[in-house]
């Protein structure tokens, strides 16, 4: 998924020169053809977010569009205030291209794993957060917001992931909906997760169980409006995220809910545990842990519908 | 020859203008009743010539392409450009006094989105440099002529993020960049020397790759010359130590921490302060 988004924005550059890429001392050879093709919007700059960002915003207020990457810790957590002052403050097109979301770089510890990213950046006015699911949607989304006149934060996956979003050809800034229109099963979801609920799906329907997904990734607005008629069938409605269990979609989904009148009383939750993780591994050890693999969460489901 | 700076910054004598511009402060003050009055004295002069004779700038026009960039980084002496940009009609001087009002354009600290001029909105330090950075940066990408001007307070300086762009600077050779420290020595809870000492100041910015040079920063011919100093695109950006007196032309106010910030201030405070600045 990185090395789509890279490639994108390598692509997207070399027909606007308003596109500039920013590292914060990346890997060796990152954009390496970007780097000697279009050496004026490549910039790879030293171990200093703060500077980054602001440095960005500086850029982006002369007209500019820059893409920052770099570990999405680093990005919200070390710059908060730039992102927040810097950028955010002035409404400024800045992409923050946040490598290692969720528990990616879990074997690095707790200083790597992008936890509370969607939350930190919900908070943040202005800012539109993203979490694509795979390759084919990530670029769907780079190349349709290049325009677009507000920050941006977009999160990455470890990369390799199953393609599973090809049926929509263009991204839209809706939910998208896996399934029918009268499941008893609602899962909420985004991101990665979309490809583990997809599989929970693929299991219960073995099951003779129907589930529908629907996957945001775009989480600023749910747009639920367009899904109460499905909602409204639903005996039971899960969300599924790779985030701290208050801030992120579960919440957006809270908000949302409340705002068109619709019942919470049935809406559930599997997330990460809103503590740190003393423990490394691999992000698929940590999913497993937390109940967040298509078999977990079809299991959690089943126990669910069992007692209601 | 060793010059003292701060001893000529202490020493020197206002012109009218100098005292017409602190007077405009006092009504903002007076109008809010609070405000960072030490700050904003201290740098009135360098923002004084950089709008009369430095920055190329358009009241009329404030977005004009062409025009200098100027950050203020420090935004708590925005008192002092407020004055500087009253003075030169960005807005009326009447306007001052609805300093820090619920509509009014001048916050306590300045902001883009409410006050055509202000280039950047500041208030939490260390800010400024790395914006200012990316504004030349982008001149140079397209071919533009204009240059960028980034304020520092000292005390400000203790922010870790400005010297992460003062090494970015360099490295980039951001010769139309120029860094000014208002360098008043002083902070909010005391001499910088007690709280975190910048010596040796100008050693720092050299070692950290900029042209470096020192003067008194109320010496109006002394600003001119420096902040007029032909630049290049590319070549070492350039730092000006500008020694200043906190609260420079209100003696009461003078090297005082109390006159740092301050609140609830009443009509009464301020009429002696006056009497001050026309002596």
């Amino acid at each position: 998924m990185r090395q789509k988004a890279l490639s994108t924005v390598y692509e997207l550059a070399k027909q606007d020169p308003r596109i500039v890429f920013i590292g914060s001392d990346l890997g060796a050879g990152t954009l390496k053809e970007m780097k000697e093709e279009l050496p004026q919007q490549f910039f790879m700059e030293g171990i200093s977010e703060q500077h980054v960002v602001g440095f960005a915003a500086g850029l982006a207020q002369e007209g500019f569009i820059p893409y920052i990457n770099t570990i999405g810790t680093f990005l919200t957590r070390r710059s908060f205030e730039q992102v927040t002052i810097d950028i955010a403050l002035h409404n400024l097109p800045v992409r923050l291209l946040a490598s290692g979301g969720g528990m990616v770089y879990a074997p690095l510890g707790p200083t790597h794993t992008a936890v509370e990213d969607f939350s930190l950046m919900l908070s943040v006015p202005n800012m539109k957060v993203f979490a694509p699911a795979d390759a084919h949607e990530m670029e769907n989304l780079l190349c349709s917001v290049v325009n677009d006149p507000n920050p941006h934060y977009i999160r990455f996956g470890k990369g390799g992931e199953d393609i599973v979003t090809d049926k929509f050809l263009e991204f839209e800034m809706k939910p998208k909906v896996f399934g029918e229109n009268n499941s008893k099963v609602i899962i909420f979801t985004t991101g990665i997760m979309l490809q583990h609920c997809l599989t929970a799906r693929e299991i219960l329907s073995q099951k003779a169980i129907t589930v529908t997904v629907i996957h945001c990734s775009y989480l600023n607005d749910l747009s639920l409006e367009s899904i109460i008629p499905i909602m409204g069938l639903a005996s039971l409605v899960l969300c599924v995220e790779e985030h701290v269990p208050r801030g992120g979609l579960f919440t957006q989904l809270i908000h949302e809910c409340i705002k068109f009148q619709i019942p919470t009383s049935n809406l559930h939750q599997v997330s990460l545990q809103g503590f740190f993780s003393h423990n490394y591994g691999s992000q698929a050890d940590h999913l497993e842990f937390n109940g967040l693999t298509g078999p977990k969460i079809a299991t959690h489901l089943e126990s669910i519908l069992k007692v209601i | 020859m060793i010059v003292d700076y701060t001893k000529l910054a202490n020493e020197i004598i206002l012109d009218q203008r100098s005292k017409y511009l602190r007077l405009l402060v006092l009504d903002a003050l007076e109008g809010g009743s609070r405000g960072h009055l030490g700050p904003a004295l201290s740098l009135i002069e360098i923002i004084r010539v950089l709008y009369d004779s430095v920055l190329s700038h358009d009241p009329n026009n404030p977005l004009l392409v062409q025009r200098d960039r100027f950050i203020l980084s420090k935004g708590h002496g925005c008192l002092g450009l407020y004055a500087v940009l009253a003075d030169h009609g960005y807005i009326s001087t009447s306007e001052l006094k609805s300093y820090c009002a619920f509509e009014s354009k001048l916050g306590g600290h300045p902001e883009r989105a409410t006050l055509p001029g202000i280039e950047f909105s500041t208030g939490s330090l260390g800010h400024g440099l790395s914006v200012g950075i990316g504004m030349a940066m982008a001149c140079r990408l397209k071919g533009e002529h204009w240059r960028t001007f980034v304020l520092i307070g000292d005390g400000e300086l203790n922010e870790g993020s400005n010297w992460e762009g003062a090494m970015h600077a360099s490295q980039h050779q951001l010769g139309a960049l120029t860094v000014i420290i208002d360098f008043n020595q002083m902070q909010a809870s005391g001499e910088i020397n007690s709280v975190l000492s910048l010596d040796p100041i100008g050693a720092k910015w050299e070692a950290f790759g900029f042209d470096v040079v020192k003067v008194n920063g109320h010496n109006i011919v002394q600003l001119e010359t420096e902040l007029n100093g032909t630049r290049n695109s590319y070549g070492k950006p350039k730092a000006i130590i500008a020694y200043t007196v906190k609260g420079k032309g209100i003696i009461s106010a003078e090297n005082s921490t109390i006159w740092h910030h301050k609140a609830k201030i009443t009509r009464e405070e301020i009429k002696p302060l006056r009497l001050e600045v026309s002596r």
